[in-house]
């Protein structure tokens, strides 16, 4: 019993960061209709700010955030512009966006690779120390709350965002019709941006709380995107609950795989468990919106 | 001789057309001898051309069938991993037909248990659960001591296994696989199947609405790619003798994408030549491995934006401007095909186009005669073949359907009977396209029903409704936009000339037959709309009044016993626009039955036998032409007058 919860604790942890990846997808989607491939690398160079700044210069954790914060949200602006806008002015077929944003995926990993190397990161100190408390008998870190707390708030946060503000509901219209908030005298390109910006915010979040609860190396950016992807097919596109929902259930069905079946093949959880939902409910547990026809 | 000469393109510089290939395919068969042929090298060789059956592969689902199945490395891998398990349990016996026909079978599983689910949601979600397959067998392979975990199965250590191919005869067979596998690809996409790739690239809407099973399709076109990349497999697993997971890390599967579209996806040779590029890069240039990362980033980065066809199709322009390639868009098609199959007068009428069209249209000189108001008498009959065994008329009962809360059709009820063309007009954002969307089961129904005769449609798939005999025009035309007019047409005649996929692909006598059919049918009726000088003009550089005749030239070409068409007016030419009223009035006479949406009153009333006018989703009126034209109402919505639009004379 102790075993089970101390995984479904860990699988909370690590489902949270899915979850956050999850929702910094949809505010992308929502806004440009683009699925950005490379979240994933810009957590993973979050992921290795927060090395530098914490293992190496041993800066502060409010200094370590800020930072993180900033070159994550200033390569996303550097993708919109170099791997996304050219195609948010082009109508026409394909899935051009979808090979940008993988190139500039590519791209991040190689530079960090060059800059920091193979090796794998090692475990950074939490912002909440490292300490654990005991509750029912189960060890639970800090980080662990940390994840948990984050997710939580930045997803009631951007429900408020795009329920109460003016901005946050033009946000929502501009990618299914871009013409039509056009004409409203929403600029487009301007959200774009926006919603690069706070997906931005979001991805560096998500580095912050991963980087003390996984041991990472420059390779993982792809994995964590693919994985987010999977929560969000698992909760359904367009829908904030469902992130978060398929982000847990997917960090806890991978624990569960590893405490019940092999640790060796964790990967395959998600695999299985992608393939299931889709076969089953292609929706999505909280599916609000097909995804448009390509 | 001179003849032949010619032909070949001596005298001007059209030989290099296929001199270049030529030269190609003779360097790829002499690269042995001329880059070093020690054992070593020729696996290195073996190696990239076994990837290049991968390219080609990827091509046919992602270039030609806009299916992104990315991961398609996972499938070659699984393809691999059974040819080599087989081979380390059965050393004896197994050679290279073998191991490519089990790598072939296991691959073809594989993608259809990524594609069957992947392919409900569509779009990049296949993209990515494939993506993600191509992630986790790797690493799953790494931790499974049955395919030797992380040091792989080396196959040159087991007993008894001794390949009976090697050095460079082995090369040879491998470069001629690489041809195989690209001429086949050839066959593939210039035959029905491949059409229906094309069309549903385009637009799934567009390919349902010619019939085409969308689902059906794209599985298709993920399950050959799939079979041709586990042969890869095995092609691999054969020159190596090896596998591992590192053979096929994710990051591969990115660097064939690369190949792809840096050489032009949806072409047939520029995958191959991308990917001999940037693989051949990654395999030999070892020394810069650590940016290659970042160089095939940004190059895929580029083409992506600015090149998105890729290195042929700029390659292909050149081409064009040294005289290489003929140009595009002269003359009558490429290919000698259709001027022997097409019955003689209308290869007259070929022959003859090149000066009817520069020369002003001279009346009655043939079908061919160029757009005039007597073109039209000249039009022959078309009468219903898909759906004729039923008598019954098209029937809309009771039709409505809300978008949140608003009522776009609201409990329309209409009939088109065969033989007559319904008038379907009303203002902007009255419900007419809804209404046909609704007929193409594009939207399904919120109430009411939709029939031929006593055959329900409203609960079938939207392609069904083609092959019911419905036959459809867009608003905005939907033209396979890098085809030429006459290759946007024959995948309609296609629906109803049939054959099995395979024959058209292999080229088996029915196959070549009917494939030889469908293009003379096809252009046929591309001749008597007087399109006869675009045939083999690219869709992109039709003006847009000849794009929806090119369009209408599809419906008419499925031959079916009801056409609906929306708005085909908008944007013609006067003379364009008389010949839509001939076609309509010739369908009409041959048993068509017509539904016409248009803002063009006048015309719908000269030429309707019933007009509907819908008004905010609800029937208005309904009634022959002289009736409306006395009807007050619909003078009072559109005119705001209260008198009638004319006193019927």
């Amino acid at each position: 019993m102790t075993l089970f919860l101390t995984a479904l604790v860990a699988g909370l942890a690590v489902g949270s960061v899915y979850g956050l990846i999850a929702l910094s997808y949809t505010v992308l989607f929502n806004s440009t209709a683009i699925f950005n491939i490379a979240q994933g690398d810009l957590m993973m160079a979050g992921v290795l700010v927060s090395y530098f700044c914490l293992d190496r210069w041993h800066l502060p954790q409010v200094v370590a955030l800020l930072a993180i914060i900033a070159v994550v949200v200033a390569l996303s602006l550097l993708e919109e512009r170099v791997a996304v806008r050219p195609f948010l002015r082009r109508p026409g077929i394909g899935l051009g966006w979808f090979i940008a944003t993988l190139a500039f995926s590519l791209i991040i990993e190689t530079v960090a690779s060059n800059i920091y190397g193979q090796n794998p990161v090692v475990p950074i100190p939490g912002a909440l120390g490292d300490g654990t408390f005991t509750v029912a008998g189960v060890h639970v870190a800090t980080k662990f709350i940390l994840a948990f707390v984050v997710m939580i708030v930045v997803m009631v946060a951007l429900e408020i965002f795009y329920k109460r503000t003016w901005i946050g509901t033009a946000m929502r219209g501009v990618a299914e019709d871009r013409e039509v908030a056009a004409l409203r005298g929403i600029d487009a390109l301007r959200i774009s941006r926006l919603a690069f910006v706070i997906a931005g915010v979001v991805t560096a979040l998500a580095a912050f709380v991963v980087a003390p609860i996984v041991s990472s190396d420059v390779t993982v950016g792809l994995t964590y995107g693919l994985k987010g992807f999977i929560a969000l097919a698992i909760g359904g596109f367009g829908s904030l609950r469902g992130c978060v929902i398929g982000g847990l259930l997917l960090g806890v069905a991978e624990q569960m795989f590893d405490l019940y079946i092999n640790s060796n093949y964790e990967i395959l959880a998600a695999l299985i468990l992608v393939l299931i939902v889709l076969a089953v409910r292609p929706s999505g547990l909280f599916g609000t919106r097909a995804v448009r026809e390509v | 001789m001179n003849e032949i000469a010619q032909r070949l393109g001596f005298g001007g510089r059209t030989w290099l057309r296929w001199a270049i290939p030529v030269a190609l395919i003779v360097v790829l068969y002499i690269v042995p001898q001329l880059g070093g042929s020690s054992q070593f090298r020729l696996g290195e060789y073996e190696e990239v051309l076994s990837f290049l059956v991968i390219a080609v592969a990827l091509n046919i689902a992602m270039g030609y069938g806009g299916q992104y199945i990315l991961g398609i490395t996972a499938v070659f891998a699984v393809g691999a991993y059974g040819a080599i398990l087989v081979a380390k349990y059965h050393p004896q016996g197994i050679g290279l037909l073998a191991m490519c026909v089990i790598g072939a079978a296991i691959g073809g599983v594989a993608g259809m248990i990524i594609g069957l689910p992947a392919l409900r949601v569509g779009g990049f979600y296949l993209a990515l659960v494939s993506l993600f397959a191509a992630l986790a067998i790797p690493t799953v392979a790494q931790k499974w001591a049955f395919v030797g975990a992380d040091t792989g199965i080396p196959l040159y250590a087991v007993l008894g296994y001794t390949p009976k191919l090697s050095g460079e005869l082995l090369y040879v067979i491998v470069v001629s696989l690489v041809l195989l596998a690209t001429l086949f690809s050839w066959a593939l996409v210039h035959s029905r199947v491949g059409h229906r790739f094309v069309a549903l690239h385009t637009s799934e809407q567009l390919a349902t609405s010619i019939g085409i099973t969308a689902y059906r399709t794209k599985l298709l076109a993920i399950g050959i790619s799939s079979v041709l990349a586990g042969a890869a497999g095995g092609i691999y697993v054969y020159t190596q003798q090896f596998f591992a997971p590192g053979s096929s890390s994710v990051n591969f599967a990115v660097l064939l994408l690369a190949g792809m579209v840096i050489g032009g996806g949806g072409s047939i040779t520029g995958p191959l030549i991308g990917g001999a590029i940037i693989l051949g890069i990654n395999q030999f240039f070892t020394s810069l491995q650590q940016y290659n990362g970042i160089v095939f980033g940004v190059l895929l980065l580029l083409f992506a934006v600015f090149l998105p066809n890729g290195l042929l199709a700029r390659l292909n322009v050149v081409g064009e401007r040294l005289g290489i390639n003929p140009p595009r868009g002269f003359g009558v098609p490429g290919g000698r095909a259709p001027i022997e199959v097409a019955p003689a007068g209308v290869a007259a009428a070929v022959a003859a186009s090149s000066v009817a069209a520069s020369a002003a249209p001279v009346n009655g000189s043939g079908p061919g005669a160029g757009l005039n108001a007597h073109a039209a008498r000249q039009l022959p009959p078309w009468p219903p073949v898909i759906g004729a065994g039923d008598p019954g008329a098209l029937v809309v009962e009771g039709a409505r359907r809300s978008f949140g809360g608003v009522t776009a059709v609201d409990n329309v009820d209409l009939t088109v009977k065969r033989g007559q063309i319904h008038g379907l007009i009303g203002s902007n954002g009255s419900g007419k396209t809804t209404l046909l969307n609704l007929i193409s089961r594009f939207y399904s129904l919120d109430a009411g029903q939709i029939r031929i005769g006593s055959v329900r449609l409203d609960d079938k798939p939207p392609h069904a409704v083609a092959r019911a005999g419905i036959a459809r025009t867009f608003q905005s035309p939907k033209l396979m936009l890098r085809e030429t007019a006459l290759e946007n047409v024959i995948p309609a005649v296609e629906l109803r000339v049939r054959c099995l996929g395979l024959e058209s692909v292999l080229r088996l006598p029915r196959g070549i037959r009917v494939n030889r059919q469908a293009r003379a049918e096809a252009l046929e009726i591309l001749q008597t709309l007087g399109l006869h000088h675009v045939l083999a003009q690219e869709a992109s550089a039709l003006p847009h009044g000849t794009r929806r005749l090119v369009e209408l030239a599809r419906a008419i070409a499925l031959r079916p016993s009801f056409v609906l068409l929306d708005e085909p007016a908008a944007g013609l030419s006067p003379v364009e626009l008389e010949l839509l009223a001939e076609v309509c009035q010739n369908l009409a006479r041959s048993g068509v039955g017509v539904l016409l949406i248009e803002h063009n009153v006048p015309m719908v009333l000269s030429i309707a036998d019933t007009v509907t006018c819908l008004h905010q989703g609800k029937t208005l009126f309904q009634g022959t032409p002289e009736e409306l034209r006395a009807n007050t109402s619909v003078a009072s919505v559109f005119l705001g007058i209260d008198e009638p639009l004319e006193t019927p004379s």
